[in-house]
Parts: structure tokens; sequence; C-alpha cells
């Protein structure tokens, strides 16, 4: 038998470099002659600045240089007809305001007390012009994004749910959430002559990190080394290169000195994306018995002026429950502020919190469990695409989740379920999301020992993509884990896709598995046994008989062609059990479960504590996120942890996950569907079930704060 | 960075850095002598300003971290945070908000949890500080990290310094008597992976002395 | 942050003399709030003065009743077996707010000095009356969800954000402070101002005054059964009030013989509900009584744009905290 295999519990394979603060992160590498980079940042939401006042600035002790639109040197990938042109902001480009906080100067001095104290010395003079921030004012101006699949959609007839004998229509608003990692996004950045540049960033892919800075750079990518090892957690906000990484390399070379540059958490708010505002009208139209006649769901969300941001928040309604009609419509409002960009579950958790919370209200116009309701539009196909599921596990979710929350204890009607003065509540939310697996290569190792490193130029954000690995290798090869590295976050290494999307164990596990195999394969051969013998083997002893120190071999990982002819998701149910004051609006959520098909679960371990980590997401989607602005300066009132709040521990009692666990015959060969953002997808629906039921109050507008249920 | 002997008392009123007045004087006059264009000139007063700031500005500083003392000169706003990781390069304690609203900073000062990013590090002068660095007897774990490692008390590791920290500064308070006061007594410490429900039993494990 | 001369004397007295001399230094205590401002450009000091190891610290039993030095942690204070004993209501609030490592570093003093949470007043692109007087008021017109119900101005409608300072309101403390001239007392009631037309002025402190202890009336301690402080807010902890309710009463016989009620998160200062208390005197412990009372406490009460909800919230919270402090809620 084997020591370790898929479907274990390892621990953190950089567990004690976590416990012990030996993880280093991108802002913490010791580089000599390190110089410090503080943004400036714009007070108003639209104009240009017209001068810059940087004299006492530049004067300042330890000020090595202050960088403006009016100084700045020329990014080459920034300019008109550039041969690989870098897409958004083009910071310190030109001298024109598009959002409010927008930087308009980077300060570089020697250490990060003189380089923040000196930014607060630059005066800006600004010609102020009109903007447009509020998007409740704005949202007649929204349009359908030209670039992607958003057009207008239509299953049988638009708006069939309003000739229905039951029918709920429903508008929902989610407002901005903000991903905010707990690392501040930073980037150090230095050059070896003009055209060899390093950047140490928080990045969710390095080989994207390193197109984009090339690109920038206008240098040939094999001149760009992006180091990211260690991510402090990122959940969407560094898929892409943002221009503060772009300005940290250009400083560095201005001033011929690595820089360090660092956002500040207030900063953190408007330079790297957040989940949109979106508003999201549903129509539901069923028989009696609870069979859907037609869904409608048209979203709007807000997006920047200077770049459009799109996410398929009305897809969920396209396929998740059968109905013979079914229509949408996705719009984008261009706004005066920062680009959104994709967080956690991006679009489905957005899209299901309206289907699922409509589903519900339906529900209780049936006078029908919401289980069963769901139930009796289960849908065995995709509808959308007419095609099979690869796998489904839907039902199995639904039972297993309602056995592990007590459903049997849930009261139809609501404010009739009490513990004490406490209103009692259960809710059920249904998410899915696509499974996905892209091209990636791995190197493998194995050394005269016996020991195994693997290398490939993926990322781990928090995962345990490395745990991962290491547990696909070891089941692969037969060996034990503890003789097994896996290194990432390099672009130095074989590529592999960014981390998101959920796909990392399904891309890069499979080339793992397969550079596993091709190494096995290689070994038999040199040991004279057939390439699919049975037979264990000492790899050691081959290795010594070749009189070989090492064999090494690297293999590229391609999907299986036949997944073209499926529908490929994960999908969940989360169930809530709440209690609700309905004196003082204060909410106890008693327990989440999370039930899960996401297919073979390569390690319990962390893949509970991801589903447990997303569901803490959800929580602060559904009762405490709102990032606020203020119309009148469009600038946000609350962009810090003290006034934007993410769950703290004593939000969270007890979750539990709960894995169908049982592998997806088609994406990949280790199963595996993909858990990151299902463990978000449905979590607030089921909030805002369960305090409904608790208390007869829907709440639409989230997060569900004490005021909206008094 | 470099271990300056100190230079300045640090205790006692206004003879710390008075002369400060002084070095401001003489600032504006070098200022009055680069309004003279001259590259000469100009580089002049960039190194002496340099310099000045350099001396002036600085106060001494005795830190006992993780048992080892250090003798820095300091800025009076550097926080004991930046002295810890950019000073002595000791950056397992993070920096998740610079504003105390994170708890991903937490120290033990003098054996007392504390935000060090609020914290002057001249506040701190001839004072004990153990960081996450320090927590570890040699290649034996604090059974509290071995704890986190066991239960999977984190996920991007960022925040788990600082929670550390605070868990085994709780156990020490004496507020870990529920579950309810485990999760209240460590909500100054933000996990935005969530792992909450783990950080709970890591620190339950331990109270209970079952590592 | 900007630079500034740091000198950490050992005596109060010096400390005094020294902050007299400099009109822009500032006494630096737990740091919580000071340095917090300071690296927001919302104080930007030429002196600070460390008075962290001036000899004011003593929690002890005096014969009028509790002496708490003004640098006591908020911990330290929180913790004390006696307060935990004789005056429940001061540690249930502290520990309400902050974070325990927040709460390890913060003093008593600074936490009676500690300035508005209001969004206006941390961002220096804002306007605010309080940190740039006649830049106009935000809040007003503005995003006022967190704002006052109570004694406002038009100049300012920003809360104290303090759970203690509620908690030393209805236990009636008594803060001494010590300056140039010499020392004196001032009542809790007094401390805290209302905004008024000059919002920059928390409190009445003069110019160069230290804040040396915290005094609690012997009185005081009788209400140390019938206790609670509720502290409703956005998440289950480390956040600023909606409305808190510090609420201690002295019961016999199923009568309310005395009251002690403040609120917080509804005005500049620690909302005393004298009026409140006056009614419940001699009442029975009933949830009818506790409603008329938290209508009573209501009265005057003005909301803005977003803080309509705390028209409600506020009474419902007086109630809870009622019956929670009595056992007919739990």
């Amino acid at each position: 038998m084997k020591k370790d295999a898929i479907g274990d519990s390892l621990s953190r394979v950089d567990g004690r470099l976590k416990v012990t603060g030996g993880a280093k992160y991108s802002g913490e590498y010791k580089v000599p002659n390190l110089t410090y980079g503080v943004l400036v940042s714009a007070t108003i939401a639209s104009g240009t600045v017209t001068a810059l006042d940087t004299r006492s600035a530049e004067r300042a002790p330890g000020v090595l240089a202050v960088i403006t639109p009016f100084n700045a040197p020329k990014v080459p990938g920034y300019q008109a007809g550039a041969e690989r042109p870098v897409r958004g902001l083009k910071l310190f480009n030109d001298n024109k305001i598009y959002f409010n906080a927008q930087p308009i100067a980077l300060v570089v001095a020697d250490t990060f007390e003189r380089a923040t104290y000196a930014a607060s010395l630059v005066k800006a003079t600004y010609n102020t012009e009109p903007f447009e921030t509020d998007f409740h004012k704005n949202i007649d101006k929204g349009v359908t994004p030209q670039k992607g699949n958003y057009k207008d959609y239509v299953r049988g007839e638009a708006n069939a749910y309003k000739n229905a004998p039951v029918m709920v229509e429903e508008e929902y608003l989610l407002p901005t959430e903000v991903h905010n990692p707990m690392e501040l996004h930073v980037t150090t950045a230095f050059w070896d002559g003009d055209d060899k540049v390093t950047l140490y960033t928080k990045s969710q892919g390095v080989k994207g990190s390193q197109r984009s800075i090339a690109a920038a750079f206008g240098l040939n990518p094999d001149n760009v080394q992006i180091n990211s090892r260690f991510v402090g957690g990122a959940f969407g906000s560094s898929l892409r290169t943002w221009p503060h990484e772009i300005a940290a390399a250009q400083a560095a070379k201005l001033v011929k000195r690595p820089v360090k540059l660092t956002l500040t958490r207030e900063q953190m708010f408007t330079q790297v994306g957040y989940r949109p505002l979106t508003i999201q009208k549903i129509g539901l139209g069923a028989t009696a018995d609870g069979k859907l006649i037609g869904i409608t769901h048209e979203s709007h969300s807000q997006t920047a002026v200077y770049e459009e941001f799109t996410e398929g928040a009305v897809n969920v309604s396209q396929f998740l429950y059968n109905s013979p009609n079914v229509n949408t419509l996705y719009k984008v409002v261009p706004l005066n502020v920062g680009v959104p960009a994709p967080m956690r579950g991006p679009g489905e958790a957005t899209g299901s919190f309206a289907l699922e919370s409509a589903l519900d209200e339906l529900s209780y116009k049936l006078n029908l469990d919401p289980i069963e309701l769901r139930l009796r539009n289960y849908t065995d196909t995709d509808p959308e695409r007419n095609k099979p599921w690869s796998s489904k596990y839907l039902k199995e979710c639904y039972q297993k989740g309602a056995e592990a929350i007590g459903w049997a204890d849930r009261k139809a009607q609501p404010g009739t379920n009490k513990e004490g003065e406490w209103l009692v509540g259960y809710g059920i939310g249904c998410g899915a999301f696509g499974a996905y697996r892209g091209n990636a290569m791995a190197k493998i190792k194995l050394m005269a020992d016996g020991s195994v490193n693997i290398q490939s130029a993926t990322s781990d954000i928090g995962p345990g993509t490395g745990t991962s690995m290491v547990l696909i290798a070891a089941d692969t090869l037969g060996i034990p884990a503890d003789k097994i590295t896996f290194e990432l976050g390099n672009s130095a290494f074989p590529n592999a896709p960014t981390q998101g999307g959920s796909a990392t164990v399904s891309s890069v596990g499979s080339a793992v598995h397969d550079v596993c195999v091709a190494l096995k394969q290689k070994l038999y051969t040199m040991a004279g046994k057939p390439a699919d013998s049975m037979e264990p083997i000492d790899y050691v002893a081959v290795l010594k008989q070749n009189n070989m120190p090492s064999v090494e071999l690297t293999q590229e990982s391609k999907g299986n062609p036949e997944a073209q002819k499926y529908s490929m998701y994960s999908f969940s149910a989360h169930f809530a059990k709440v209690h609700v004051h309905p004196l003082t609006g204060q909410v106890k959520i008693k327990k989440i479960v999370a039930c899960v098909d996401a297919g073979k679960i390569v390690n319990h371990k962390t893949a509970s504590s991801q589903m447990i980590g997303g569901a803490v997401g959800g929580v602060g989607m559904a009762m405490t996120e709102e990032a606020v602005f203020d119309e009148r300066y469009g600038r946000y009132i609350n962009g810090n942890f003290a006034d934007y709040h993410v769950p703290v521990n004593a939000d969270i009692q007890q979750i539990e996950a709960i894995f169908i666990d049982k592998p997806d015959p088609v994406l990949n060969p280790v199963g595996t569907k993909g858990i990151g953002e299902i463990s978000l997808i449905g979590v607030a629906p089921a909030l805002a079930n369960a305090i409904y039921n608790a208390t007869g109050k829907r709440v639409r507008e989230l997060p569900i704060t004490p005021d909206k249920l008094i | 960075m470099s271990t300056t002997k100190p230079c300045t008392p640090t205790d006692g009123e206004d003879n710390s850095n008075g002369t400060r007045r002084d070095f401001l004087k003489q600032t504006s006059l070098l200022t009055a002598i680069a309004l003279t264009p001259g590259t000469v000139v100009k580089a002049a007063e960039n190194q002496w300003d340099e310099k000045l700031a350099g001396v002036f500005e600085k106060q001494a500083l005795h830190l006992e971290v993780n048992g080892v003392k250090h003798e820095l000169m300091v800025e009076p706003r550097v926080t004991l945070l930046e002295v810890l990781r950019e000073y002595l390069d000791l950056t397992g304690t993070k920096k998740g908000c610079d504003r105390g609203q994170c708890g991903a900073c937490t120290v033990h000062v003098n054996g007392v949890r504390v935000n060090s990013c609020l914290s002057l590090a001249l506040t701190n002068d001839g004072k004990k500080i153990t960081t996450i660095e320090g927590l570890a007897k040699e290649e034996e774990l604090h059974p509290m990290q071995e704890a986190f490692i066991k239960h999977d008390g984190f996920q991007c590791g960022y925040c788990t310094s600082g929670q550390i920290m605070s868990a085994v500064a709780l156990l020490k308070e004496g507020h870990s008597g529920s579950e309810t006061e485990i999760r209240e007594f460590m909500s100054g410490n933000i996990c935005r992976c969530g792992a909450y429900p783990n950080i709970v039993k890591a620190i339950q494990e331990v109270k209970g002395g079952m590592v | 942050m900007n630079q500034f001369q740091y000198t950490r004397p050992a005596e109060t007295a010096v400390a005094v003399k020294s902050l007299a001399k400099e009109p822009n230094g500032y006494f630096l205590a737990g740091g919580t709030n000071l340095v917090d401002m300071m690296k927001m450009g919302l104080v930007v000091p030429d002196k600070l003065i460390d008075i962290n190891r001036l000899p004011l610290k003593k929690i002890e039993k005096t014969a009028t009743g509790m002496h708490i030095g003004a640098l006591a942690s908020n911990s330290e204070v929180a913790e004390h077996a006696y307060i935990k004993a004789q005056y429940p209501l001061l540690a249930l609030a502290i520990n309400a707010g902050a974070s325990p490592q927040l709460r390890n570093m913060a003093t008593v003093g600074g936490n009676l000095m500690q300035r508005t949470r209001c969004p206006y007043f941390f961002d220096t692109a804002m306007p605010c009356n309080k940190r740039t007087p006649g830049s106009g008021c935000g809040a007003l017109e503005g995003i006022n969800r967190m704002h006052a119900l109570f004694g406002a101005s038009d100049k300012c409608i920003a809360v104290n954000p303090s759970d203690m300072n509620v908690a030393l309101a209805a236990l009636d403390a008594t803060i001494h402070v010590t300056g140039v001239k010499g020392p004196r007392a001032i009542k809790i009631g007094d401390f805290h101002r209302l905004p008024g037309d000059h919002p920059e002025l928390d409190n009445t402190l003069q110019k160069g005054e230290l804040i040396t202890s915290v005094d609690l009336p012997t009185a005081s301690s009788a209400y140390n059964k019938h206790v609670y402080y509720l502290k409703i807010r956005d998440r289950t902890s480390y956040a600023f009030a909606l409305v808190s309710v510090a609420a201690a009463l002295h019961i016999e016989n199923n009568t309310i013989t005395g009251a002690r009620l403040a609120m917080g998160g509804v005005a500049h200062k620690p909302w005393r509900l004298s009026t409140a208390e006056t009614f419940l005197k001699g009442k029975a412990v009933n949830e009818d009584n506790f409603k008329h009372a938290a209508q009573i406490a209501m009265q005057g009460a003005k909301a803005y744009e977003y803080n309509k909800f705390k028209l409600k919230l506020a009474p419902n919270a007086i109630v809870q905290s009622l019956k929670l402090a009595t056992g007919l809620a739990s």
C-alpha cells in the first residue's frame, strides 16, 4: 500500500516555513541598495493634473526621485502603436485623471518613512472635469460589452416568466467588494543593465507577469525574471500585472537601484480591482407545482471609463435549472472608478446571489420546500449547450448538506422557529463554476538518493498547490511525499497557466501526473521492463545500474479532446443556520455546511480549509462587506480595515465541508474539477435565505447589516 | 543594517534631539545656497542634507529581540514594525494595514501582545520583543506552531505570524475558556483566507496540552 | 509621517513643562490613535513627549472609590479583579472595544482623548470642521450612517467612538488632570464637549494639561449586580458601535432603586440617559417600563439621511440592554 496517495490528508509541505516566519513574500527579500517607492494619489475623480509641485519632496532627506506624468521616462508598451501594447491604465504616461485616488506621482527614497513623508509634500494642481461615479444615476448608460460572449441570450421565449401562474420579479444589489488579501500588493524591481529586469512581485501567474513586463518595456521575455514564491492571498487581485508593478520597474530603471513599492491598505481599495457593484433583475415564472416556465436575468455592473471589465454574472441562469424559456442581458456601466478585477467566484457568485435568492422567494410563493423546488427543476444535461455533464452530483449535495445542517428542523413559516428570543432560520444556496484545464508543463528530476524535485511556473496564493502536487507525484510515482519537493512561483520554470478559475490542480496537477508517468516509463525502460508494468521497481537501483547521477525530463500536458463533448462544472450546495435577534438585528451564523461536487479531492486537509475559507468569504459578502462611495467626491469613505468589514474570528462559528469526492471521468487524469471558486458561490444566498426563514425579512441589498433587520 | 553606538541619551528632558533646531537653521542656509545654480553646489547640498539629516534626526534605540540585543539609530517616526522588518530583516512579522486594523504585525513586548505598526520604535527602548522567529527553540517548534500545522490554521500564511503570536498570548491571558471566548479574543487578527475554525481548533488543542 | 522631536521624560512635572513650551507638541501614550492619525497626516507634530514612563499606571482602591492611573492600559483595567467585581460595567465596555492587542497598548487617558472615527475627519482630501476648522462638515450632507442623533451642530455631527467612555459616563467618573497651573478635577460629563461652533475641540482640557487619573466613586460600585454593555455593530467584534448601551441597575425586591444608563455611538460625547434613569427609579423590572424609559431617552433625537435606522435601533438597544442586565433576556 502506498504511503501517500491522492485522497489523503497531508499537512502543508510549506507549513513549517509559514508558522516560523520563514516564508518570504515579495516584499521581504533582502536586496542590496534597496530603495522605497510610495505612490501619491489624486484627490479628484476626473480631469487633468496641470502641475505638480515636487520641490519640497525632492529636497526632503533621502529622496532619490519623484516620478510624475511630466518627467516619467517613457514606457514603450504605453505608447501609441506599441508592438505589444499594455492594456489598462498607463500610469504617468499622460496627465489625465480617470478616477479618484489614481496615482499621480511616485516618490523614491532611501527609507520607507522618508518616501512616505516626501509623498505627503507633493502638491497637485488640477483642472477638474465633471465626473460620474453614481451607479444608480447612470445605470441607463449601461452598454453591452463588445468583447467576449456577453450578447443578449434567449432560449425559447423572452420574459416568459411574466405569463406564468406563479412568478417572482425582484431586484438584487451587490455592493462593491474588495479582495483585500492580507498581504499588501508589493513589487521589488531591479535591473541588470538596460535590458534585463527582475521582479519580486505579488502574482498569481509568473508567466503572465513576465509577458506583461516584457511587453511594457519592450524586452525579450527571457530577460524578465519574475519571482513570486509565497503570495499572501490574492483572490483574483493578482491575476494581471497592475500599473504600480510597471511603475516600480520604471523607477528602478531611473534611480539605478532596486525599488520596493508597497501599496497602502487604502490604495488596495483603488489600485488592484474589486468585485463590481451590480444590480440584477430576476424574473422567475413557474407552474403551480413548481416547474420553472421562464427565467429572466438582467445584470448591470460598474466598470471603468478607461477599461472595460466583464464577468459572467448571468451565466448561471442559463444552465443551472431546467427551464424551457430563458433570457439574459448583461451590461456594464462605465464610471470614473478604478477598473474591477475577477474576485473569487467571479460572475457566478454575483449571479447566484440573485438567482438563488429569487428561487427562495419563489419557494415561499409556491409553499414548497426550497430543496424540493430545486429537485423539480433539476437537469441531467446542460440545457444551454445541449451537452451531457462530464459529471454532476448536485442532488447528492442537496441531500448530504440538508442532513448535516439539520434541514428537518427547519420551519417553513418564517418567524415561527425560536430559541429564547432568537429567531432561527435555515437557508440553501447553490452554485456552479466551470471546470477548466489549461496546458501546463512540469520538469521532474530524480536524484541518486531517491529524492524527486518537480518544477512548474505555477503559483500558490494559499490553497496549498505545492502540497497537492507533492501528493499527486507521490501517488503516481509510488514514493513517500517527504521524498518530493515541488517548486513554483518562478518564471524560469516550465510554463504553467495563471492560478485562477479553480484550474490549477486540473492543469498543473495533470502536468505533474503526466511527467511522473513519463519518468516512471523511462525508468522502467531503463530497467528493461515493459513501460506499463505494474511490478514495483527500485528507482535508485535503476539509476545506479545505469550509472546515472540523476534523470530529468520535462513534459507538457494538454487537455483531453473528448472534453469538447461535455459541459464541465463543479457544483455546490451551501446551507446556513442562523439566529437573528428581532430587536437588535444581530445575526449569529450558527453553522454553514458546504457540500460540493468538485470531482476527486486530492488533499482533504487543504481542500477542507479552502471550502471553509470560501464560506468565510461568503459571510463577508453576505453580512459585512461594502465599499462605500461618497458620490460628491467619487471617493471611498471606508477604504480601510476598520470601516470595511471583512469577517473576524467572532463572526464564524461552525463550518463543515463535505465532498462528494467522485472523480470526473473527462477533464483530467486525476479526476478533479476545482474548488477555489465554488467554495464561495452560493454562500451569500444561503445566508440571505436563512435570514428570511428566520425573520420574514427579505434583504435584497447586501450586506445584511443589523439596520436592515430591525 | 548597521548597528551603531548610541550617541544621545533618550531619558530625561530635551537632551535627545534638541539640536534639531540648529540643524534646521543650517538647512535653510543650505537651501539658500542651493538656489544658486551650479551642479557642484547642488551635489554638495544633497550630500550635506543627507548627512546632517542622518545624524541629527536619529536617536539611539536599544532592543532585545528574541534574546538578541540590538543597538540602533532610528528616526523617532520609525515604528517597531519597520525596525523589525526593514532594519533587522525579521520579516516574519507582517504588515497588513499599518494602522492597527488587522493584527498581522502582532508581536510580544515584554510578554504582552501588541500591534507593532502603531508603536513607535523608541517607545520600546530597552524592552524585550518576541517575534514569530523567536518562538521555536532551535528545531523544536512551539506547540502552537505545531498545532497550526496539524489543524491547517492558515492558507496563504500571511496573517499566520500574527495569529500565532496572538494565540500564544491568549493562553497566557486566560481568555481561552470557551470557543466563544477564543473567537472573541482572537478577533484582532484578520485572516482573509478564512482559517478561523482551524485556528480555534489549534488553540483548543494547545490549551488541552494535547500536542 | 513628518520628522519630529521625541523626548521621554520620567517625571510628570517635566512632561507638563515640556509640552507647555511646545505649541505643536503632543503627549504620546499608547499611540493607538495618535500614531494612526500621524500616519494619515491628521496630526503633524513638531514634538512628541512620550509619557509612557511616567508613574501614572497604578490601579488601586481608595477611601472614595477607585483610582485608575491614566497610563494603566485598557487591558489592565478590564482584567483588574476589584474592577471586575465592583465596576463590571467598565470591564465589559472596555472589552467590547477594539482588539486585545490594541487594548494592551491603549491607555485610559488616551482612550478618553480618542478622536472621532468620522471618515471625513480621517481623509484630508475631504472637508471636516473638526480637522480643519472652516472647511465644512463632510458628513452633514454625506454618508452619515455612523453619525450622531443627539447634541450635534451644523458644524459637526461626529460621534465619540469610545466604549470605555460610555461606561465612565454611567459610573460618574472624575478625570484628574494637571497642568502648568496645577491640578484640577473634571467630572466625566463636563470632560467631553458637544461640537457647537468649535468641533475641533473634543474636550475641555486646557492646552498643556495632562490626564493623570480617572477616579470612580464608591457609590457606583453598588451597581455591580445588574449590568450589561450592549454593543451593536456591523460585525461581531473589532468594529465601532452603531449604537451601544451601558446599563447598570440597582434592584431591590424587583423594584429599580437606581439606574445608570449611557449610550455610545449617538453623540459627540458619551450620552448619559438621565431622564430615563429618573423614570426608572422606583419602577418595577419589566419590559414595558424599559420601553417607556427608552422612549424618554430618545426625546430630542435627530437623524440624518443615512442614520435614521438609529432612531429605532437605539431604543431597541436600550430595552435589550436593560433586559439583559436584569435577566429578562439572556
